[in-house]
């Protein structure tokens, strides 16, 4: 098994935990002002098409990402017109969302670039894609040179996200009273500000974070957009986000271990089937699920012996 | 039940959401560069098979697209009372897909061993086995649901990516077909024990009888019976259910399963009427199809069976265009949520309205009597 535990797989953990780890930023903003957001796997699949399809146009990746994040944001506030402000059933908008993003994308995939399944740009004007790590002498570091050495330069924007987004949720008054739009929006009306305002404000960014996730996933390692390329992303980084509790830093540390594990299944396709393998990270997500949320309830119930 | 809700006025703004969704298609084509008129004419005449309304009247049940039409329209309406099932006490199964896929695998290959039965043996047994899977494999997520409160919007996902790879790990290893050169897929059924095509040609099978009499038992059990006011009680207010000594839990998982049975059986009737074996994709996402059609008609069984036919003509009619009119089919896709954004529009607005309203003779009436006070 010696060579399974490599760099490569350090690598490709820190790989497939970056959308993921950038999508559950944005889902834990809807998650702390109450909004349950089963759309966000349409919001990435948005944000990737779009980052393709621009940094195809403008041959920009930064363009593409730009585009990706506005995308986001105008689906986000797509989402919040209806959950928000028409008052809407979360989970039926949510799933619309995500079959339209399917069907859109698709639609225009095959009408805009009449290409059937994937995207990889055109011979004379290729997607280019965002830039990469490059450590130089640096990455002579152990383990943690050849690790980073190569990979998307998200991989480490990643990170500050991750700290800025602890701070904003947790140090600056808008983190506040999006927290306290999702557990007492009639305290904060009392204090004058609107929970309304709040939830907007998280849809649009949960919707920012989706788009950026999708160009990244689209433009960070692979350059090209296939259908359906989200492949359930959007569910893993909820979950994710339940499991750290909607804390950054854990919600993070969720996405590295799905990450870890999609990982480990590829590697492990050596050994075992290759579909076998795929099931892994899918269900230990599940088993996440059941054990964060078991967990808690337990806390309660202690808690409430002790109050008792 | 819903007497009150499925009102004209619902109705109403159902056919208009309908005929935007449509104008949205047709604009979003129009942008692409297709003449709308006439793709949602390749439309209708891939839906139909028919080229006039009069070719439509005498000819239609000989059409191949036509008994396709037919055949989507009974996948529909078996996958959106599924959903119903759920929805109506409160658990949403999103895992139908992974039900389906493993229903169509086990029953393809209890086909498959029972190749010497007699089809009045090997049918029954291999709806019971693809029944028993798609339950299995909804029941997890109820009980999970249930007892532990993990959220199964999720957890059906997951399920689903895990059942379809898991039925891609049978089709291309243990139960696959040693015939010819196939990669995957599992042995191709004895006819014998195939569905008998109802329209020659097209994927209506003798099938559509028994979803015709499942739907019926499901509409029965939900609108008429002791049982099916149980379960609404138990989706409208969880703890009035319980204190009124329902067993609220039992009810729940008990839904969820049998809407996971029904998933299962329509794998089932793929393999045996439409694909004569399992083979990978064999679903395309015929679940989430049925769970939009679910939601818009509010879950209630009636209105999933008519409002079936047409999503079911849309998405056949929708591959007959992107064939003739070189259209991308998956333009369906984008009616089919649009109608939803539609509604949820429509009733916000509407409720917005209403409580304006509202709130406007609340102020007014207070006005009046505060003047009245003040005369008095």
């Amino acid at each position: 098994m010696g060579n399974i535990f490599t760099t490569g797989l350090f690598q490709h953990m820190f790989r497939s935990a970056t959308p993921v780890g950038l999508a559950a930023m944005g889902g834990l903003m809807t998650e702390h002002a109450g909004i349950m957001n089963i759309g966000m796997d349409g919001m990435i699949l948005m944000g990737a098409f779009t980052s393709v399809a621009v940094s195809w146009l403008f041959g920009s990746a930064w363009l593409g990402l730009l585009a990706a994040l506005l995308v986001g944001v105008l689906v986000g506030m797509f989402f919040a017109l209806f959950v928000v402000k028409f008052k809407s059933d979360e989970f039926i908008i949510g799933t619309a969302l995500n079959i339209l993003a399917g069907g859109l994308t698709v639609f225009l995939l095959r009408s805009i670039f009449e290409v059937k399944g994937s995207f990889r740009g055109t011979p004379e004007q290729p997607v280019v894609g965002l830039p990469k790590v490059e450590l130089g002498v640096l990455a002579k570091i152990p383990i943690v040179g050849p690790i980073l050495d190569g990979s998307s330069v998200f991989l480490i924007l990643t990170w500050g996200l991750v700290a800025i987004m602890w701070f904003f949720v947790y140090r600056t008054p808008y983190g506040f009273w999006i927290r306290a739009a999702g557990e007492r929006p009639a305290t904060l009306r009392t204090a004058g500000i609107s929970p309304e305002k709040m939830k907007w404000i998280s849809s649009a960014l949960s919707g920012a974070f989706c788009g950026v996730a999708g160009a990244q996933l689209a433009l960070g390692d692979v350059t090209m957009f296939s259908e359906g390329m989200s492949n359930s992303r959007g569910y893993v980084a909820f979950a994710c986000v339940i499991f750290g509790a909607a804390n950054p830093g854990k919600a993070y540390l969720a996405a590295l271990m799905f990450g870890f594990f999609d990982a480990l299944g590829y590697r492990l396709q050596e050994y075992a089937n290759s579909n076998l393998t795929a099931m892994i990270p899918y269900a230990i997500t599940v088993i996440m699920m059941v054990y964060v949320v078991v967990r808690s309830q337990r806390r309660r119930a202690k808690m409430g012996r002790i109050a008792g | 039940m819903d007497k009150k809700k499925m009102d004209w006025g619902y109705f109403g703004s159902l056919a208009l959401s309908i005929l935007l969704a449509l104008g949205v298609g047709g604009v979003i084509m129009a942008a692409a560069g297709y003449h709308p008129i006439k793709a949602y004419g390749a439309l209708l005449q891939g839906a139909t098979g028919c080229e006039s309304i009069g070719e439509f009247l005498t000819a239609a049940f000989t059409k191949r697209q036509f008994g396709n039409t037919l055949e989507y329209t009974m996948v529909l309406c078996m996958t959106g009372l599924a959903c119903a099932l759920g929805a109506r006490v409160g658990i949403f199964n999103v895992g139908g897909e992974g039900q389906l896929y493993l229903g169509a695998i086990v029953s393809a290959y209890i086909g498959v061993l029972l190749a010497g039965c007699a089809w009045w043996i090997a049918i029954p047994v291999a709806a019971l086995g693809a029944m028993v899977a798609g339950g299995l494999y909804a029941w997890v997520p109820g009980v999970l649901k249930v007892k532990c409160k993990v959220n199964e919007v999720i957890t059906t996902i997951m399920l689903n990516s895990i059942a379809i790879y898991f039925c891609t790990f049978l089709s291309t290893g243990p139960w696959k077909t040693s015939q010819g050169n196939r990669v995957s897929g599992t042995e191709t059924l004895v006819p014998d024990l195939q569905f008998t095509r109802l329209i020659n040609g097209s994927s209506l099978t003798t099938a559509v009888f028994a979803a015709a009499v499942i739907a019926f038992l499901v509409w029965y059990v939900m609108s008429k019976t002791a049982t099916g006011y149980e379960m609404k009680l138990t989706g409208q207010n969880r703890r009035f259910a319980f204190f009124s000594g329902l067993k609220v839990d039992t009810i729940t998982i008990g839904a969820m399963t049998i809407s996971g049975a029904m998933c299962g059986l329509v794998g089932m009737f793929e393999v045996y009427g439409v694909k004569g074996s399992y083979q990978d994709g064999i679903s395309k996402e015929f679940y989430f199809d049925g769970l939009l059609v679910a939601m818009i008609m509010r879950y209630n069984p009636v209105g999933i069976i008519f409002m079936s036919l047409l999503f079911a003509a849309l998405r056949i009619g929708a591959s007959g265009m992107e064939l003739n009119a070189g259209v991308p089919g998956e333009v369906y896709r984008i009616i089919q949520s649009v109608i939803i954004f539609f509604m949820a529009a429509e009733s916000g607005i509407s409720a917005s309205v209403k409580a304006k309203r509202a709130e406007k003779r609340a102020r007014r009436e207070a006005n009046a009597r505060l003047e009245g006070k003040a005369n008095g």
